[in-house]
């Protein structure tokens, strides 16, 4: 399972539990999306890569994507618990000025609160 | 004279940075041996005997018989057990006229009132970080044998001469020397091919567009392009034939020699070196496996290398065509069986991180005939064959390593070439570690060969056992 799904206070918290890559991409975007179907009314994510140690392109690009169309519905969505690989990929990237990243999930929360 | 240069040290920070064994990693753009042969020069030290390690090749294609610095170069081996102090007592006959031992990672750090003239003077001393020996010097055998048994020498050490001793630590003193190059101690060392005022440094064939912009203090090397509104400065050393595609900014950072640097990027406080993006601070690294965003931007194979790995992906398609028919009878049969399935459990992969290899997996325990068979004739590996079609594994090489299980043992391997085939299918009592040591110590065609044929036969003898 590359990731599991929780809600919490109306906001969709999403733990991504391996690293994103181009072989994990596209179960990770059929498991959201399957998710987001079985619950339209969550409009705000977290996306928690506590787990996720490496990260290429390929995920970078999928989170860019998953970002367009939550806030191409009125939503938003913020990155929790960024590792350091992962992290490194963000800023070289120049990623970390897309997404607003804390470092924990409740830190998340809290700005949605 | 002789000076004694250990390049056999181990250095397990440098293994983060690529292939480049830490003698040759640059430093303002030139190895740090370069500065080892160049003092010794300056010394006036015809005589150099060089100690050689693992990556013996490379060292040797550098220094050659050492008339670029007007040297006599003799090379040896070190035994693996033998410290640096135990090989000096081993080659007494050789310093019987004084000795000047460099080992270990360290640079000579000219300060302002440094002189080379001063070498003259220079009296007996001794130099050590975390319990290594860096620095000796001595002019008679009885100096030497002193310093040798643990005497210091002269309490001022390097510091007659004013040079620093400064022990190459970690990525982060790796980095904080080049930054203190950059910020203007390299006039010390070289000339560069064009230097203005403000500290820069720009070496021959430089393409820089009127739209880019390069701020001081920079090292720039030779043959290096850059695209346009790209972004060069301050603190930044970029080494020879790099390429920097348009819209990045590269601010204190260090990028090695042969590397691509994508477009609109932002390299700050990091090292690159070919896919690896290093961070100074704590060592990690990143590599990265899209070649649009870094890459080597020479091939990292040498000619027997490639001929190797060219032999080895024909063999692998031949092998691949032979067990498809047998693979498409025999595997449908297990699966009916439920006897055994494949699954696809994580590995550590060189080039991105990790990877999900086919691993036929065992689910109850009792004798088929049919598995035996898909086992004696290694059918099994038919998935893992494909993956060396696609240049994912190596037909042989070391045990591919799990993730999180070999995750230890994998920081022990200064190089990881994961294999479909290794020492470990016909020897099963062998240790993991040693192997995939040994492994990369004696890679060869003739190596993979041989481990090729045992496999395959130890395989089919030891099948429905």
């Amino acid at each position: 399972m590359v990731v599991s799904c929780s809600k919490v206070k109306g906001v969709g918290i999403v733990l991504v539990g391996a690293p994103l890559t181009a072989a994990t991409v596209d179960s990770f975007r059929e498991q959201l999306l399957n998710w987001q179907e079985a619950e339209p009314g969550i409009r705000n994510y977290i996306i928690s890569l506590e787990k996720v140690d490496f990260m290429d392109s390929a995920g970078l690009g999928t989170l860019i994507a998953v970002l367009k169309r939550v806030t191409e519905r009125g939503g938003d969505m913020k990155i929790a618990c960024l590792q350091k690989k992962p992290r490194m990929v963000f800023e070289i990237t120049r990623a970390y000025k897309v997404f607003e990243i804390y470092d924990s999930v409740e830190d998340a929360l809290r700005v949605f609160a | 004279m002789i000076a004694v240069l250990n390049t056999a040290s181990a250095c397990a920070w440098a293994g983060e940075l690529g292939q480049t064994p830490w003698p040759l990693l640059p430093v303002a753009n030139r190895p740090l041996l370069d500065y080892w042969l160049e003092t010794c020069a300056d010394m006036g030290v015809r005589s150099i005997h060089v100690v050689l390690g693992d990556q013996s090749k490379h060292i040797e294609d550098f220094i050659g018989d050492g008339a670029r610095w007007n040297v006599e170069v003799q090379y040896a081996f070190a035994r693996p057990s033998e410290g640096p102090l135990g090989y000096l007592r081993s080659i007494t006959r050789l310093w019987q006229d004084g000795l000047f031992y460099l080992g270990g990672p360290f640079f000579m750090r000219r300060r302002k009132a440094f002189k080379s003239t001063g070498v003259q003077h220079l009296e007996a001393c001794r130099h050590e970080a975390d319990g290594e020996v860096l620095f000796l010097f001595g002019r008679t055998a009885d100096e030497i044998n002193t310093l040798v048994d643990g005497d210091p020498g002269s309490t001022r050490g390097l510091e007659q001469l004013h040079i620093h001793a400064f022990p190459l630590t970690s990525v982060g003193a790796y980095f904080d020397l080049n930054m203190k190059m950059v910020l203007g101690e390299f006039i010390r060392y070289s000339v560069a091919g064009f230097s203005t005022g403000d500290r820069s440094s720009i070496g021959y064939n430089v393409n820089t567009p009127p739209a880019s912009h390069l701020q001081a203090p920079i090292i720039i090397g030779n043959d290096c392009r850059f695209g346009s509104m790209t972004s060069v400065g301050p603190n930044a050393i970029v080494g020879n034939h790099v390429i920097v595609d348009s819209y990045t900014e590269l601010v204190n950072c260090l990028v090695l020699p042969d590397t691509y640097i994508g477009r609109n990027l932002e390299i700050r406080n990091k090292i690159i070196s070919g896919n690896r993006v290093v961070s100074p601070d704590d060592g990690t690294m990143v590599q990265i496996d899209d070649s649009w965003v870094v890459a080597q931007n020479r091939p990292a194979m040498r000619t027997e290398d490639f001929v190797r790995y060219c032999i080895l992906w024909f063999v692998s398609l031949g092998m691949a065509i032979l067990q498809l028919v047998p693979f498409l009878v025999l595997y449908p049969l297990v699966r009916l069986s439920r006897i055994a399935k494949y699954e696809r459990p994580l590995f550590h992969d060189p080039r991105t991180g990790y990877i999900a290899l086919p691993v036929l997996r065992k689910l109850v325990n009792r004798k088929s005939a049919v598995f035996s068979l898909l086992k004696a004739l290694s059918l099994d590996r038919l998935p893992l064959l494909l993956l060396v079609l696609e240049g994912r594994l190596f037909l042989c090489g070391q045990p591919p390593m799990r993730h999180p299980e070999d995750d230890e043992l994998i920081k022990q391997l200064p190089h990881y070439y994961p294999g479909v085939f290794c020492y470990q299918d016909y020897n099963k009592d062998s240790d993991r570690l040693v192997d995939a040591l040994w492994y990369a110590h004696s890679r060869s065609l003739f190596e993979d060969v041989k481990i090729l044929i045992k496999a395959f036969v130890s395989r089919f003898l030891r099948a429905g056992r």
